[in-house]
């Protein structure tokens, strides 16, 4: 059954069918998903929900497809994992991780809109997908969509770490490395996608990939037994998922599976790539493009298409944004591992030091109950934290050796 | 003759060129078709939204004088590399 009415421009109301468009043919404004949210609220309730398998696909009736799920069947429902150790650390009364270090296939958020974007681009009758990504986007086109038989495109740039090129090469997609500049590939990857007919997930699929982030804030409220935090704090790059969290919180209302919405939402990005943040603070709704300079990678979206709107999201929910230099970043993913175990990429490093910074602004209370968005592996992004861990202590092949590096160890308090 | 070509872009003004026919000056040299769908000027910063068409030549030229004035000139998709 459908429950999705179209697509709707974001600027000007104008509404489309559903069709492989991304872009208001008059204003040039984004497009959006639309639902008929009477008919869902009919079909979704908690218990239609909790009877279901544990993945993102769920909450099907509120993603933009028609038909069944396709493609990321074992995608979403990471673990919300209660961070005592950390909440105690910072002082704090409650405070949850939601874990998407652990989505699978490819250990980051971009399965959940992946998965939709592929399953989408099925329903449209494309048989290539492809995206322009440094990281974690191409992992997950290019192994959902080994999984489901696209043919595949990645474009990157030609200058990309040999490292972050194997992760994607793995799965086999035609692999494509642009000479020139990030401007040079953004424009022709934006040429291409009005050439070819191929699904490019970020592009003429956005309004469908984009709805994929909804999942999480779904996941958020049903594992906090159906009800919602004080304070999501999640990191932004285009903005996208900052704005989908949002949504997904008064979809649950509109439906009826929540009564009130009273979360608050904080946006976290890096000092070294922060147009959406310093917006935020300027108290202007112009986002003013810049050149990242960061080691959060895959948060440096110098130019964000959704920042307008995520900056709407924060302040209608009444949050905050801030930004936070790259030492704070690779201090907060070591305290993340230390305290709960939980190893996040750089982007992770980001949303819990801007977590602790508005702790210290007294932006968020310390008696909220709060989550924070972590989302993606930080086995990705391991050569940030070269000659910045704790040290390794190497011994000689006997007893004597060992017990020698115990007594450093106790002398330095370690247990 | 070289293919024609339309670019879709957003372009942002510095306050200091706000009351500067830059755009008209940019389309009659390089022979470029501004189309816009989209405008708002403040105190302090103008935003075009608009649609761009010449030849590949031209649109590069005419953004690079753009760029050379002060105008910030991106795609309207915003960064598509994720």
């Amino acid at each position: 059954m459908k429950y999705v009415k179209g697509l709707k421009c974001r600027e000007c109301g104008r509404e489309y069918p559903v069709e492989p468009i991304y872009v208001c043919e008059f204003c040039f404004g984004p497009l959006e998903a639309i639902y008929d949210y009477g008919k869902i609220k009919r079909a979704l309730t908690r218990k239609t929900i909790e009877k279901r398998p544990k993945t993102l696909w769920r909450y099907k009736e509120l993603l933009p497809i028609d038909g069944e799920p396709q493609v990321g069947l074992s995608s979403g429902f990471t673990p919300l994992v209660k961070a005592d150790i950390l909440a105690k650390y910072l002082g704090v009364k409650e405070l949850y991780i939601k874990d998407d270090t652990v989505n699978h296939p490819t250990l980051s958020f971009k399965d959940r809109v992946v998965a939709v974007a592929l399953t989408k681009a099925k329903e449209f009758g494309f048989d290539t997908v492809a995206c322009a990504s440094t990281g974690n986007l191409a992992h997950a086109v290019s192994a959902h969509g080994a999984k489901s038989g696209f043919n595949r495109f990645i474009f990157i740039p030609a200058s990309l770490e040999q490292s972050k090129i194997t992760a994607s090469i793995v799965y086999e997609p035609n692999l494509v490395a642009v000479d020139g500049n990030y401007d040079d590939v953004n424009r022709l990857c934006s040429e291409i996608a009005n050439k070819y007919r191929w699904a490019f997930v970020n592009i003429n699929i956005r309004p469908f990939y984009a709805e994929g982030s909804k999942t999480i804030g779904f996941e958020i409220v049903e594992q906090l037994g159906w009800d919602t935090p004080d304070s999501i704090v999640v990191p932004c790059a285009s903005g996208s998922l900052l704005t989908k969290v949002w949504k997904a919180l008064k979809e649950f209302k509109e439906i009826g599976i929540l009564k009130e919405v009273e979360t608050k939402i904080y946006g976290a990005q890096a000092t070294g790539c922060s147009p959406i943040s310093t917006a935020f603070k300027q108290g202007t709704d112009v986002i003013r493009p810049v050149k990242p300079n960061t080691v959060a990678k895959s948060l440096a979206i110098g130019n964000p298409a959704d920042g307008f709107y995520a900056l709407q999201a924060v302040r209608e929910s009444g949050g905050a944004m801030e930004d936070v230099s790259d030492e704070e970043i690779i201090d907060a993913i070591k305290l993340l591992a230390k305290t709960e175990g939980i190893f996040a990429e750089t982007a992770g490093g980001v949303t819990l030091a801007t977590y602790i910074k508005l702790l210290k602004e007294g932006k968020i209370d310390k008696k909220d109950c709060t989550v924070l968005c972590i989302t993606g592996n930080g086995l990705k992004t391991a050569e940030v934290l070269d000659g910045k861990t704790a040290e390794v202590y190497h011994i000689k092949p006997n007893l004597a050796s060992f017990e020698e590096a115990l007594s450093m160890i106790k002398q330095k308090g370690g247990k | 003759m070289s293919e024609v070509k339309k670019l879709r872009v957003r372009l942002t003004f510095p306050q200091e060129l706000i009351k500067e026919p830059v755009l008209f000056r940019m389309a009659k040299k390089y022979d470029v078709m501004p189309n816009i769908r989209r405008a708002r000027v403040t105190d302090t910063f103008g935003e075009m939204i608009l649609e761009l068409e010449g030849t590949e030549t031209n649109l590069q030229q005419g953004i690079n004088s753009l760029r050379e004035q002060g105008v910030v000139v991106e795609l309207i998709e915003g960064d598509i590399i994720e």
